[in-house]
């Protein structure tokens, strides 16, 4: 313990860390392979490096569904474009609710009654409400052949349901949370109500705000996926692994699980670092 | 020359169910331009409520405030106070934070920079321009507080036990700052203590406030030379007959 003290070896400290932390999952990996050799029933357990193959291949066409990397980028575009619906709503919806009681009291009572629905039992309504009319046939574009083509409106709808209260109850709380003392404080200092808002609210409120994104982000990933699993859908990662399970792929509904696993880490990696850009003081403050 | 007159300030707090507290009653006085007056009395007796009144925060229940024998509309923009709490905003660094009320003015980026390099000398925190807020130390942060209420530039610096939670070392330390900032920018201050001592060491004037209902007990001129030397015998005879005040109050 001591020599983990001394200055000089802190290089050599953080190589130990980094090989303490990939113990467990090299030997997870490991142990996998070995049972699936051992069982050599692929449909039941794919080796390892089989499902390494699928990832490392993820133009390579599967099964009539499109790649992998296909797959996972029309996943991602629906979860993209519903979040930012989220955020365009809630955000400054929560900011209103936040500073005005009045909007408050009105809204509140409508929150409270939709917010214990799971965002994926709104899944089959938007299904029967939207079809499978796609985000540019709502402009009246019919194919862009583009992306956007595997974008549906029901998807949109679902995601931002996901992201909604997440996004707006952290909003509301971090701007109703502002310190008494802090606004005074602008006050004494000449702060008229606009620039209070712009210079001390919202600063005072963006930790709380990127935490509701954060949040929000990871249940519109996770709702995306259930989505594209259900009966109706035409792709997407969800719509592959489900596929891969009919045809009895085992290798691609376990490469699939690993990119849906690792695009979620990423997503709120991404946004994590993004926070602690804009906003890392409530983190260091004592 | 009279610089703020208060005349006849009550305060009455409605607590539920319907308890009045009488946290000021009818409090007369008035304040000379660039007097440092210390504000001393048992805790509740309102000091912090007289200084929230005259910094536009609350409003008296009834009685006026004059400046220069006019009433004023925004007494915002005649005091600044600086709270008994740390109230750094805890997202922006030392000089982004000093620059604050000079942003609210509208002063250029460049004027702003440069006035804020100013303060940060004269409360002796060079160097720590770029530190935020949960950086520094208590003694620090209330030397940022006195920096950035000076660079709104006030007439009246309104001061709530500035230094209450710091140890004595410190304290003196930041009382020799504060009375080198007094003399070269000639503020009007009215500094609230708890600390007999304290209140000696730095006031033209020591008004003494009694509680129940918040009142002027005693308005006293301390004639004292400047520098002043806490271990002299009229230093500490006048801490005495005020300890002695304070207790019968
Ligand atoms: N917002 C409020 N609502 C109700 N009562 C209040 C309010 N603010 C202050 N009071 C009451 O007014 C009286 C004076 O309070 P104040 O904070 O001004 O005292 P103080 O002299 O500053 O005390 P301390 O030395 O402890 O800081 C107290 O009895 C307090 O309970
Ligand atoms: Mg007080």
């Amino acid at each position: 313990m001591l020599s983990e003290r001394s200055a000089n070896n802190g290089t050599a400290r953080k190589i130990s860390h980094t090989l303490q932390s990939l113990i467990l999952p090299i030997s997870f990996l490991v142990l996998w392979e070995l049972i699936a050799v051992w069982a050599a029933n692929p449909a039941l357990i794919p080796r390892f490096t089989t499902v390494l193959g699928v990832l490392l291949n993820p133009l390579q066409e599967l099964v009539g569904t499109g790649s992998l990397l296909h797959n996972t980028l029309v996943s991602l575009f629906r979860v993209v474009l519903g979040f930012a619906v989220s955020v365009v709503v809630c955000v400054p919806l929560g900011i209103f609710m936040g500073t005005s009681k009045t909007l408050h009291r009105l809204v509140n009572p409508l929150v409270e009654l939709f917010r214990p629905l799971c965002p994926i039992a709104w899944i089959p309504f938007a299904m029967a409400v939207f079809k499978t009319t796609t985000v540019p046939q709502l402009f009246g574009v019919r194919f862009t052949e583009t992306i956007l083509d595997s974008v549906q409106i029901g998807m949109v709808f679902i995601i931002f349901w996901g992201g909604l209260f997440p996004i707006l109850l952290n909003t509301i709380h971090g701007v109703a949370g502002v310190r008494g003392l802090l606004l005074e404080t602008a006050r004494v200092l000449g702060a008229d109500k606009q620039k209070t808002f712009w210079k001390v609210v919202i600063p005072a409120a963006l930790p709380d705000i990127m935490t509701g994104l954060r949040i929000g982000l990871g249940i519109a990933w996770m709702v995306i996926i259930a989505a594209e699993m259900l009966p109706g859908s035409d792709s997407g990662i969800g719509y592959l692994i489900m596929y891969a399970y009919e045809l009895a792929e085992m290798q691609i509904l376990v490469a699939g699980m690993i990119v849906i696993g690792i695009m979620g880490l990423g997503l709120n990696h991404g946004l994590q670092l993004i926070s602690n850009r804009v906003s890392n003081w409530k983190a260091l403050e004592r | 020359m009279r610089k703020l007159t208060l005349n006849g300030i009550n305060k009455v707090f409605l607590t539920h169910p319907d308890r009045e507290v009488f946290a000021l009653d009818n409090i007369d006085l008035s304040i000379n331009e660039g007097e440092f007056i210390a504000l001393i009395g048992p805790t509740g007796c309102g000091k912090t409520t007289l200084l929230r009144i005259i910094a536009g925060l609350e409003n008296a229940s009834s009685g006026e405030i004059l400046l220069d024998g006019q009433p004023v509309a925004d007494l915002n923009r005649i005091s600044t106070l600086i709270f008994q709490q740390y109230s750094l905003f805890p997202w922006y660094n030392v000089i982004e934070n000093i620059t604050f009320p000079m942003e609210m003015k509208g002063l250029r980026k460049a004027e702003r920079r440069r006035r804020a390099e100013e303060l940060i000398q004269l409360v002796g925190l060079q160097g720590t321009e770029k530190a935020a807020p949960y950086e520094l130390s208590g003694g620090m942060q209330q030397r940022v507080a006195i920096a950035r209420a000076l660079a709104h530039d006030p007439e009246v610096l309104l001061m709530d036990e500035p230094f209450g939670a710091l140890d004595e070392r410190t304290r003196h330390r930041l009382q020799t700052v504060l009375l080198e900032i007094w003399k070269r920018k000639g503020k009007t201050i009215l500094f609230v203590t708890h600390n007999i001592d304290e209140a000696l060491f730095l006031a033209d004037r020591i008004i003494v406030m009694g509680t129940e209902p918040g009142r002027v007990v005693e308005d006293w001129h301390i004639s004292l030379k400047r520098p002043r030397n806490r271990l002299a015998d009229d230093f500490t005879q006048l801490h005495l007959k005020i300890r002695n005040v304070l207790e019968i109050t």
